[in-house]
């Protein structure tokens, strides 16, 4: 669980408390909200420049340049929301999702509650995360995927495309089914599944 | 799910029924003060030799709790899944509890399903849910993608799977709308396979779905029997639409077939028995009953004189495809095999044993395959075994991660958190590392181990450590917990935890090992408001034939990993260190009843002291082969 001994000065720490590391690659950051106290390790890739464009004449390309520059002025779409305590490894990367509805391909935001940990190099591009989510090392969370609250996501479990994930339970495997629940005093803060504030406060000291 | 290291686990008492007596722990405390001098000058060679002993005394010491025991598998779990009764003042695991079922959702639409429904739909979900029979992934329903214009999506609807792409087009189903698509699929799948003659079966009785060719005649026979059967008792039991050929309608066909086959046969010769020996209970019982019975009657019936008349009746078996009667074709196997051996079919063909296993038993193909309604799951409430306390409850919704009674047994025995101590333990060996690769801890170097134990409750909690001075089994780690005997302060409400901000046992980081000096014997490391930190000093002993046990760890280390890997893996996991600790704890309770927790009925007049003991297991770590 200990992040690895960052140099010094590896963390940028902002004033709602959230420690990004300087390594992160972080896109459109104007449409992404951290809620404070989240960290961001190195070489996490998180695409806030994925949001949704309302383009409402369809047949257009999306990729359209004015599309974004019409509807931001108005309504500053927000790609990706991260609640308090979250924690995204190193590698890990954040996607908002997308699919394809009535012939436009559109993004759609990403939500990630509180105490959410997300391992190292997982994939996630799920609609949402509830809070205390656990995901695994290198697991992957398909589009459009719901992970309710205190869910466990194993390392390597392939979470398919649009698949609910109800509280409590275990997934994993590929495709990711449930595989079990976890216990009822998982997320008591300082048992497992309640680390966040522990990990939050680890990172980056020497 | 195995956990990184650290971790900490606790054994349920109900392992091993006495409950762990702390008077015998005292002396087995005692004991252990004996030993480690004698052990700890122990040359090399005469490790085994005090290896035997220490096994004797493990034998002496049948509450010495062996982590590695095969029993000790069953009794061992992590914290946050055990539970605490508070009439029995015991920890209970998963073992000790029985569990009801408070209710049932699907867990891909997360709808409860109301329990008298959840029998008729089979445990499964009733909507829209549905897996892929190819992989398990969850379907989507999803348009054919020929309406991409703006209007309303019209066309077929499929069902389709996100992750292998199958989709319900590849068996050839399409649906007409996007809603009750179980329904939908109930009826398709019913009425394909007959190659569908009429429709308008419910009424008509259509027999028109057999294969063989003499089935029709048959069939008429079914119909005049069934009809006679009907016209006879005016059966109560209406046949559900008599389509046969669906696997399901086959089995509720038959299904009723032979109860009302029961009925009338213990009918047409029970009305006698039963108004005779005034039995009232199902027919099948009826016989048996009368097979045994020593009335005069029967035992004269059995005893020679047969009559002819009083000849028990005979059930039939089905006759007809209303009845359930499926008559195998003549060539199907050899059809399914010359399918098997065609090109076109092939491995990929084949449905795999996975996806058989919740097919219907004559699939074969992957053509075959029909899109699995998801399975229900449920939530559920848990009780004592022993006192039938409710111990969890949760909420019924499904969408509800509150509990109403959560009883779980964190809030009364100490979290235990493990952590290495980042400082070497001699200065001498400046070479070690800052002990955090815990995968492999070099054997024979001391290294110290931070167990915090946080108290959940709002008593102070008064707590002593016991471990055996040396690890059971063949790789002999000392231990010593450096001072047994400590407080935990009460715990407090949350919001004085949250005013004061971050006091929680683990950022003692300020206080680095540095600062605080060398862990002392009989000293506490840190405290808290409502935890206590100790120290554990660890000697890891070494694996049996590792080089390090023959004194000289360079030249041959690596001709000897490979036996020693072939060692250590010809007992599993030997090389994890684990260290059996028990935990004694009293405090002075409120003598009313269960106050513990809730904290608030402060009534200082009447006390008592409970306390509570248990086995808890440290993995520190994995202990390298060689130096």
């Amino acid at each position: 669980m200990a992040p690895p001994k960052a140099a010094k000065g590896e963390y940028i720490e902002t004033d709602t408390g959230n420690k990004i590391s300087r390594r992160s690659q972080i896109h459109g950051t104007q449409h992404i909200i951290l809620g404070g106290k989240t960290v961001i390790q190195a070489e996490a890739v998180i695409r806030g420049d994925l949001f949704r464009t309302t383009t409402l004449p369809p047949p257009t390309d999306p990729n359209n340049p004015s599309a974004p520059a019409a509807s931001s002025p108005s309504t500053p779409s927000v790609a990706i929301t991260v609640g308090r305590y979250s924690y995204i490894s190193k590698s890990a990367i954040l996607r908002p999702p997308s699919r394809l509805h009535r012939g436009i391909y559109s993004f759609y935001p990403l939500k990630i509650g509180d105490h959410v940990f997300v391992g190292e190099g997982a994939v996630v591009e799920a609609a949402s995360l509830g809070n205390h989510v656990h995901v695994g090392k290198g697991a992957a969370i398909g589009s459009m995927a719901i992970i309710k609250d205190y869910a466990y996501v194993l390392d390597g479990a392939v979470v398919p495309p649009g698949m609910v994930v109800p509280s409590w339970c275990i997934v994993g495997g590929r495709p990711a089914r449930i595989v079990g629940e976890v216990g009822e005093g998982y997320g008591v803060e300082g048992a497992e599944g309640g680390m966040a504030r522990e990990r939050y406060r680890v990172v980056g000291r020497p | 799910m195995s956990r990184p290291f650290p971790y900490t686990y606790i054994s349920c008492p109900c392992a091993d029924t006495p409950v762990p007596d702390p008077a015998r722990k005292r002396r087995s405390r005692e004991s252990t003060q004996k030993p480690p001098p004698e052990q700890a000058n122990t040359d090399q060679d005469k490790k085994l030799s005090a290896k035997d002993e220490q096994e004797e005394e493990d034998e002496d010491e049948e509450h010495t709790f062996d982590p590695r025991s095969p029993r000790s598998n069953f009794s061992l779990y992590p914290p946050e899944q055990l539970l605490y009764c508070e009439e029995c003042h015991q920890i209970k695991c998963p073992r000790c509890i029985t569990e009801e079922i408070v209710s049932w959702y699907c867990p891909s639409c997360l709808f409860e399903t109301p329990s008298s429904m959840v029998r008729s739909d089979g445990n499964r979900c009733g909507r829209n849910c549905f897996n892929c029979p190819v992989c398990t992934a969850p379907l989507a329903v999803t348009t054919i993608e020929n309406a991409t214009g703006n209007g309303p999506q019209q066309g077929p609807w499929v069902l389709s799977c996100g992750y292998c792409l199958w989709t319900t087009l590849d068996i050839g189903i399409k649906f007409d709308k996007p809603t009750n698509i179980r329904s939908q699929l109930q009826k398709m799948t019913d009425s394909t396979a007959p190659a569908s003659f009429d429709r308008s079966r419910q009424a008509s009785r259509s027999y028109g779905d057999l294969k063989h060719p003499l089935s029709s005649y048959a069939s008429i026979d079914g119909q005049s029997n069934a009809s006679e059967r009907d016209g006879e008792q005016a059966a109560s039991k209406e046949d559900p639409a008599a389509p046969p050929m669906g696997m399901d309608a086959r089995f509720a066909a038959l299904k009723n077939f032979y109860r009302t086959q029961i009925a009338e046969t213990s009918n047409s010769a029970n009305d006698r028995l039963s108004s005779e020996f005034g039995f009232s209970s199902p027919g099948a019982l009826n016989r048996l009953m009368s097979l045994y019975t020593t009335s005069s009657r029967l035992s004269g019936l059995y005893g020679g004189n047969k009559k002819p008349k009083s000849k028990p009746p005979v059930m039939r078996e089905a006759l007809t495809a209303s009845e359930g009667l499926l008559i195998a074709s003549e060539n199907n196997e050899a059809d399914i095999i010359a399918r098997l051996q065609s090109p076109e079919c092939g491995w990929d063909g084949m449905a795999s044993i996975d996806q058989r296993a919740t097919q219907s038993p004559d699939v074969r193909f992957v053509d075959d395959l029909l899109p699995l309604p998801v399975l229900l799951r449920t939530k559920r409430a848990k009780r004592c075994k022993s006192c039938k306390h409710i111990l969890v409850k949760p909420e019924s919704k499904p969408q509800s991660t509150r509990f109403r009674i959560r009883l779980i047994a964190l809030s009364y025995i100490p979290l235990p958190t493990l952590r290495p101590l980042a400082l070497s333990s001699t200065s001498a060996l400046p070479a070690m590392a800052p002990t955090s690769d815990l995968n492999s801890l070099p054997p024979l170097r001391p290294i110290h181990v931070l167990l915090t134990l946080k108290n959940h409750m709002f008593d102070p909690v008064r707590i002593t450590l016991a471990t055996p001075p040396v690890t059971p089994g063949r790789v002999a780690t000392k231990v010593t917990v450096l001072s047994p005997q400590f407080e935990i302060g009460a715990n407090s409400d949350v919001w004085d935890e949250a005013l004061q901000g971050g006091s929680a046992p683990l950022t003692s980081e300020s206080r680095s090992g540095a600062q605080r000096g060398v862990p002392e014997a009989g000293k506490v490391w840190d405290k808290g408001r409502n935890w206590t930190t100790v120290v554990l000093e660890v000697v890891p002993g070494t694996l049996p034939g590792s080089s390090a046990e023959n004194g000289n760890g360079d030249a041959d280390t690596e001709t000897n990993d490979v036996d020693v890997s072939a060692i250590a893996a010809s007992r599993q996991d030997e090389d994890v260190l684990e260290i059996p600790v028990f935990v004694h704890m009293d405090w002075d309770a409120d003598a009313q009843l269960d106050q513990q927790n809730v904290g608030k009925g402060s009534k200082p007049d009447d006390k008592v002291t409970r306390e509570l003991a248990y086995w808890m297991v440290l993995g520190v770590g994995r202990i390298q082969a060689s130096l």
